[in-house]
This record gives C-alpha cells, sequence and structure tokens, in this order.
C-alpha cells in the first residue's frame, strides 16, 4: 500500500512540507510568526550548564529534526545560549542536516548587524525558503517510507483492551511493508520486559531491553516510593488500572508482534527498518520531540481517558514537525473530545468490530493523514513547549 | 435482568474487565472469543474495573493478559472488585526495600 509524500534527496518521504527555523529562542520564534509553513521548537532546553552527553541529547534532537522527512529545508541562528558549546554551534548543527541534502541557511547576530537585523534575514529567507517548498508536488510512496512514533497515555483498561490492540495491528503492518516504528516509555514496561526481551531480533537487544528496565527499575526503587504512588499515575487508577504491571502489560500492545530490532536512546535515529524500542520517558512534551527528531513522520497518542473528567480541550500537539494522531477507545473520551479525536475504537468494547478490524481503519486514517488530510491537532495553532528528554545533572 | 458484559484477555486470567457499569447482584457474563462463564457481582464494579472470577486468596497472584498484574493484598471474593485497595504491585516497591543508604 502507498501514501502521497513529499520525496526528499536522501531517499526519505515527508507527509509534511515545512521550513524548520532551529533552535529555540526569539529569532526563531519571531521569523516562524511572520512566515507562513514554517515550525520551530520551543523549549527552555538550551544546553548552557549541561553535561556534553546532555548536550549532545539536545544537538540530536535539532539536527533531528532537520533531519526529518517532513522538513524541507532549515534555517540555524547562532544565538542561543548554548551555541558555544563545540556541540551545539550553528556550524555543527548546519553541517550534520546539510549532509542530508537539504538547503540550510545560517542567520548570525554578530555577523548580520544585531538580533533585529537577523530576524529581517531571516524573515526574508523563510518566505523564500516556503515559496520554493511549495513547488514541490506529493508523488505516491510505499509505506516502507513511513516512521511511526507512539505513546499510550491517561491510559485506562480500554487502552490494554481496545486501544493498544488496534496500534500494535497499525504497527505489524508498517513494520511487515517495510517501515519504521518506534514504541518507549521504560518505565511502563517494568513487569512485562519479560515478554518482550522475547521477541528481540537477536539475544544482544533483549539483553538491552532488560538492562534498560533494571536500571529504570532501581531508580524507582532508590525513591524509597512505591511505584504505585508516582506511576500508575492518579487518572490511570481512575481509570481503573492497579498496578504499573497491569498498565506495562496493556501497554505493550501498542508495539504488535513484529520482532524488536534494536533499542533507541531519546531522538537517536535507527541503522535500519523494523520495530524499535526507545530508551525514554513517557511525557508527551518529551517523547513526541525525540520521535520526530528520530525520524517519525507521523506519531500517534493513544488515548484511554477514563481518569480525567470535565476536560474537552486536549493538549496542543508537541510533535513539532510531525502529524500527531489523538487515538482513544474510550466511549466516554470520544463523547467528552470528539473534536480532537482522529480514530475511535471503543467499537471494539461495544463488541461492533474486533481489534484487527479497527487496526484497519486505523491504518486507512494513518494512510489519509500521511497523504496530506489535516489531523485534528494541526488544525489548531497552539502547541506546547518541548521538555528534552535530559538525564544528567545541571551544573 | 440482562447480564452486564465483562472481558477476559486470557484463558489463565483471574479476572475480568468490566466494559458495563455493574451495581452490586448484577448478573455478570464473562467472555473470551466463544466461551462464556456467569456471575454475580457482590458490589458496584465502573466502567473499565476488574472483577474476580474466583475467591482469590490473600498472597495468591492476580493474572491478567495471562502474567501477573499484582498480589492480593486481602482475600478477595468471587464477584468483588479487584483494585489498588486489594491489589498489590509487586513491582518498583521503594517502599518494601527501604531508602538507599547514604
Amino acid at each position: 500500500m502507498s501514501f502521497l509524500g513529499y520525496k526528499r534527496s536522501d531517499g526519505s518521504v515527508g507527509t509534511r512540507n515545512y521550513v524548520l527555523v532551529i533552535p529555540q529562542g526569539i529569532i526563531a520564534k519571531s521569523i516562524c510568526d511572520f512566515v507562513a509553513g514554517t515550525r520551530t521548537i520551543q523549549t527552555v532546553d538550551h544546553g548552557s550548564g549541561r553535561t556534553a552527553g546532555d548536550r549532545e541529547r539536545i544537538a540530536r534532537v535539532l539536527i533531528g529534526l532537520g533531519r526529518n522527512p517532513n522538513v524541507a529545508s532549515v534555517i540555524v541562528h547562532a544565538a542561543s545560549p548554548g551555541v558555544g558549546y563545540p556541540e551545539l554551534t550553528a556550524e555543527r548543527l548546519a553541517d550534520e542536516i546539510a549532509a542530508s541534502g537539504k538547503r540550510v541557511e545560517v542567520i548570525d547576530p554578530a555577523k548580520d548587524g544585531g538580533v533585529y537585523e537577523t530576524i529581517t534575514r531571516g524573515m526574508k529567507l523563510a518566505r523564500m525558503m516556503v515559496y520554493e517548498a511549495s513547488k514541490l508536488r506529493r508523488v505516491e510512496a510505499w509505506d516502507e517510507h513511513l516512521c511511526l512514533g507512539v505513546k499510550c497515555g491517561y491510559s485506562d483498561t480500554t487502552s490494554g483492551i481496545a486501544g493498544n490492540p488496534a496500534v500494535g495491528y497499525l504497527f505489524d503492518k508498517i513494520v511487515k511493508a517495510g517501515g519504521t516504528a518506534f514504541f518507549g516509555e521504560t518505565t511502563e514496561i517494568i513487569g512485562a520486559e519479560h515478554a518482550l526481551a522475547k521477541r528481540a531480533a537477536t539475544p544482544d537487544v533483549a539483553k538491552a531491553i532488560l538492562d534498560a528496565v533494571a536500571h529504570r527499575e532501581a531508580l524507582a526503587k532508590s525513591t524509597g516510593l512505591d511505584i504505585r504512588t508516582i506511576n500508575p499515575v492518579p487518572a490511570n487508577i481512575k481509570g481503573g488500572i492497579s498496578s504499573l504491571e497491569e498498565k506495562s502489560l496493556g501497554a505493550i500492545y501498542k508495539a504488535g508482534t513484529a520482532p524488536i530490532q534494536g533499542v533507541l536512546q531519546y531522538a537517536e535515529r535507527p541503522k535500519g527498518k523494523g520495530l524499535y524500542f526507545v530508551d525514554n520517558w513517557m511525557g508527551a512534551f518529551s517523547i513526541f520531540a525525540g520521535y520526530a527528531a528520530a525520524g517519525s513522520n507521523l506519531v500517534l497518542f493513544q488515548l484511554g481517558g477514563g481518569g480525567l473528567t470535565g476536560r474537552t480541550l486536549l493538549e496542543g500537539a508537541p510533535s513539532i514537525v510531525a502529524p500527531f494522531l489523538w487515538c482513544t477507545a474510550n466511549p466516554k473520551t470520544y463523547a467528552m473530545a470528539r473534536d480532537n479525536i482522529d480514530f475511535y475504537s471503543g467499537t471494539v468494547i461495544e463488541g461492533k468490530e474486533d481489534p484487527e478490524q479497527a487496526g484497519e481503519r486505523l491504518y486507512r486514517t494513518v494512510i489519509d493523514i500521511a497523504s496530506g488530510t489535516l489531523s485534528r491537532s494541526e488544525t489548531l495553532v497552539y502547541t506546547d513547549p518541548v521538555d528534552l528528554y535530559l538525564e544528567e545533572p545541571r551544573f | 435482568m440482562p447480564a452486564k458484559r465483562a472481558l477476559i484477555m486470557h484463558p489463565k486470567d483471574n479476572v475480568a474487565t468490566t466494559v458495563e457499569e455493574i451495581q452490586p447482584g448484577d448478573p455478570v457474563e464473562v467472555s473470551r472469543g466463544g466461551e462464556v462463564r456467569n456471575l454475580t457481582a457482590v458490589e458496584a464494579i465502573p466502567f473499565g474495573f476488574k472483577i474476580a472470577l474466583e475467591e482469590i486468596p490473600q498472597g495468591a497472584t492476580i493474572t491478567k493478559y495471562g502474567e501477573t498484574i499484582g498480589k492480593a493484598g486481602r482475600s478477595i471474593a468471587r464477584g468483588a472488585l479487584v483494585h489498588v485497595h486489594n491489589l498489590e504491585g509487586t513491582r518498583a516497591r521503594g517502599d518494601l526495600e527501604g531508602r538507599e543508604k547514604r
């Protein structure tokens, strides 16, 4: 099967066609507020006072977003507080993005005559770059060019029964077609890691999965707390989930049944195609930016929502360049937030469909949105800021 | 009165997930594929929560998806609600380990 996408010079295929302006800050934001068709990242994590490891994580996010297939061309400005560190110089970011064959322009207050002048130059450049990008036409592309990322959130028991199995069907289908799919949330595979390790493509991958869980569980124990006071979160417990193990066992259904090819770090690009586990944190403001930086050209949030009350507007998609789909299997959530939901699989609970039939519908929804139909969250201007998954102390 | 519905995820499970609001005394029809079991709810069980399919003694394993989701913190009657009040998690229990020595 196929979708309609934008072919890039590195062989990847975009589902969107943006001009990206990075890093975060007033220069990038001002340009993006002024010029249609642009995207930037909003985060307070700029690298200053961070370790080399965390600075490299930030660089991975910025370079990865620039290389994302949904990006036509990139403007890098040289005025971020972190820019003096070798990992985060404008030149390094620009060079590594340009290696993918994309046009990259660097703007710099020190050379362009100051911040106002840099913003003005950036606006002029961005308008021309958006105009040039718009000349590209969508063409038919096979599903192997899809790279999906998923998180399940506000999970309740409908997630494990219906919502996640429908996503799992989608993942199996995309992986079978030669595509790529990411799942993660290490805390939320505690209690289910043995089942995932059995699916590892090699013994090394199995060990990496078990090691990631052992590390995270040891950290959890070092708090001296019952993990249930942290995760499952109150909305999960209110939605019927009774333990972390129960949450995890339901959560892994979203990964389908394909072999797991590797364990990736936050915002790390995979070496090949197939299904990957990402050793990341569940926060929606963190995880989706990481998936987009790793190359996702479409991401899904599988929502339970049984523990939510009276919330009809959901958060703005923090996936920056990747279209973001809201999916739910909970009839109450769907009734409460219908405007925001792209896909509903409560039909499984209602006995009207099996998870495979729901998954097939989800697949067709994904193909439509990959081909240009807007996801519900894309009809909003608002997006939430991003909380990068940095792991080391600050100094 | 028509039976209320609940779903079993795996043949080994000793709990099922309710897909309707259940009142005390309601008959409950528990299904997995073509197999159907009947029991009576002994208390209210909200949509999406778990009902015990058999008596579960204190300390016994509670199984869903064919896997361990915890242990019974106290003895649980057939047809009772299974949730955080009577199910103990077994993983990442820092409270049972005590704080790391400083």
